[in-house]
């Protein structure tokens, strides 16, 4: 009942943008190149459909194979260094530094490195570009708890780890979720762009930006559709992950009205 | 022959932030001797130093000058030891877990088995009267229900020495005349050492053995009040004369201490 409340209005603006979007390209008989009608990018992707779930699913591939490395290395070492304050202390400006290089303007470098065909370039940029954000805030996480509660811990007299899997971590979890928010959307765009650089013939990127050359418009906007239906797919798994995971923080307590 | 001292303070100072624009001495020259089984209370003024005192004695800071000494060791040893349950000022609940965890936290830290330690959060929270409250989230409490929940988290490991800080500012008059009962009746049967900090006259008397009455700024022991009404207590000794007697000491005392703060 309420979901449907929630939800319709998102689901209206939805129809009406593409309702206006068709409307648009005919009335005013916009060129293919520049904005395919949604009708005609309708009929691409159901004539592409099988090819776009392989070249997809190829894709997607490469932006979890990223996304794992990346977020394992990044909370790794944030909870390696948290360990040592002064640690991680010392490094935050660098890895907040390092957060705002373009690593995308790595990708043909990286492609060189470990071969244009080869999945594990695009991981390595994708692992690259979520390392970041997710060790910062695990970083974060992991030290910003409540005074009074460490002053608790200490009265208990216990040791440093047990205060990292009582305190430190369950306070980390929300952070990491943020995380894992803003690295999800930017493992995809990190895997296609890198692709847009030369790569595998049964990929995403390389699929889109061929079929534009080739002014075959609809089908580089089916591409691009895919791209998007992946991303929303996983920005979704990470919120019911968290609504399971961490069901106690205020972000998604369950409002008891 | 005198009993060790369960808590000693020797010419204690402490002063925050020495050296900086910000010094605060919190604490200057204590001296005090806290008897083993003894119910003693603390008031004063705000920031006269209260909190401080029963940090010093839980080893979370160290003094600044002179020693605490606790069952005859170090402050560290005794904390080291488990020699102590604190009631902070603050609820300080974990809402990653539910109110029967967050009490049985500390019997997790010290490794006791599963069933005992939910058989012991089960009772105490019945004794602080939240039966029924064991799978809420602490926001789900009110400010008293909350701080009722840390009492008993005190005292799920049974300590010797129970070192509360305003454990009941936050509740209502009635609730807190029978939680004052509740604490009289488990500091009768066991003989734990109780260190109360409050700012409520009638509540340190009704307790206690001895009113400590703290001066501000820096943070002094104006005077100790013996309070000699016949124990056990309750209702016969709200209406004692000898308590309004002590609670006027106290009140004198107190009032004193404003004075010489201000
Ligand atoms: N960590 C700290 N750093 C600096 N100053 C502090 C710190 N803790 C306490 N103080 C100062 O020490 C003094 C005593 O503080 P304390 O918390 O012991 O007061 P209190 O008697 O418990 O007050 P209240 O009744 O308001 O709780 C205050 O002036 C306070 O500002
Ligand atoms: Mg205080």
């Amino acid at each position: 009942m309420s979901h449907t409340r929630t939800y319709l209005p998102a689901v209206v603006l939805f129809v009406a943008a593409i309702v206006v979007w068709e409307l648009f390209v005919q009335l005013f008989d916009i060129q293919q190149f520049l904005l395919p009608a949604p009708s005609v990018i309708g009929r691409a992707f159901a004539d592409n459909f099988g090819r776009l779930v392989s070249i997809g699913w190829f894709t997607t591939k490469e932006a979890l194979g990223g996304l794992l490395i990346g977020c394992t290395a990044g909370i790794g070492v944030a909870l390696i260094t948290a360990r040592w304050t002064i640690a991680s202390e010392t490094m935050m400006p660098f890895a907040i530094a390092a957060n705002s290089v373009p690593i995308l303007a790595f990708a043909p470098i990286v492609n060189n490195w470990f071969g244009v065909d080869n999945p594990l370039s695009k991981m390595v940029i994708v692992a690259v570009i979520v390392f970041f954000p997710m060790m910062i805030n695990t970083v974060r996480g992991l030290t910003l708890v409540d005074a009074n509660a460490l002053e608790m811990m200490r009265s208990f007299a216990t040791s440093d780890f047990r205060i990292v899997w009582h305190l430190r971590i369950p306070n980390a979890m929300p952070y990491i979720f943020n995380a894992f928010k803003v690295v999800v959307p930017l493992s995809m765009i990190g895997a296609v762009v890198s692709e847009y650089f030369g790569g595998n013939r049964s990929a995403l990127g390389i699929f889109i930006t061929q079929e534009a050359a080739q002014f075959r418009f609809a089908n580089a906007w089916a591409g691009i559709i895919i791209a998007c239906i992946v991303g929303i797919t996983l920005y979704a798994v990470v919120l019911v992950a968290e609504r399971l995971i961490i069901p106690w923080h205020s972000s998604v307590r369950k409002q008891t009205t | 022959m005198e009993a060790v001292p369960v808590v000693s303070f020797d010419n204690v100072d402490k002063i925050f932030n020495r050296g900086g624009a910000d010094e605060t001495v919190a604490l200057k020259s204590i001296n005090l001797d806290i008897r083993p089984s003894e119910f003693i209370s603390i008031i004063g003024p705000s920031g006269c130093g209260k909190s401080t005192l029963l940090r010093l004695v839980g080893d979370l800071i160290a003094p600044s000058a002179g020693t605490v000494t606790v069952n005859g060791k170090e402050a560290h040893q005794a904390r080291l030891d488990h020699d102590y349950g604190m009631v902070f000022q603050q609820p300080v609940l974990f809402d990653w877990r539910t109110i029967q965890r967050n009490v049985e936290l500390p019997l997790e830290v010290y490794g006791f088995d599963k069933a005992e330690r939910q058989q012991r959060a089960r009772e105490l929270l019945q004794m602080v009267e939240l039966g029924g409250f064991e799978n809420h989230r602490p926001w789900q409490l009110s400010g008293g229900m909350q701080q009722r929940v840390s009492i008993a988290r005190a005292l799920a490991t049974a300590p010797k020495l129970l070192l509360m800080d305003e454990p009941f500012g936050a509740l209502d008059e009635m609730t807190r005349e029978r939680m004052n009962m509740e604490l009289h009746a488990i500091w009768r049967q066991t003989d734990t050492t109780v260190i109360f900090v409050t700012h409520s006259i009638s509540e340190a008397v009704f307790l206690s053995n001895r009113v400590i009455v703290m001066s501000a700024r820096p943070g002094r022991i104006m005077q100790i009040v013996d309070i000699d009404l016949p124990i056990p207590r309750g209702e016969h000794t709200r209406q004692d004369p000898a308590l309004f007697e002590a609670e006027r000491a106290v009140r004198e005392w107190l009032r004193k201490a404003e004075a010489f703060s201000a």
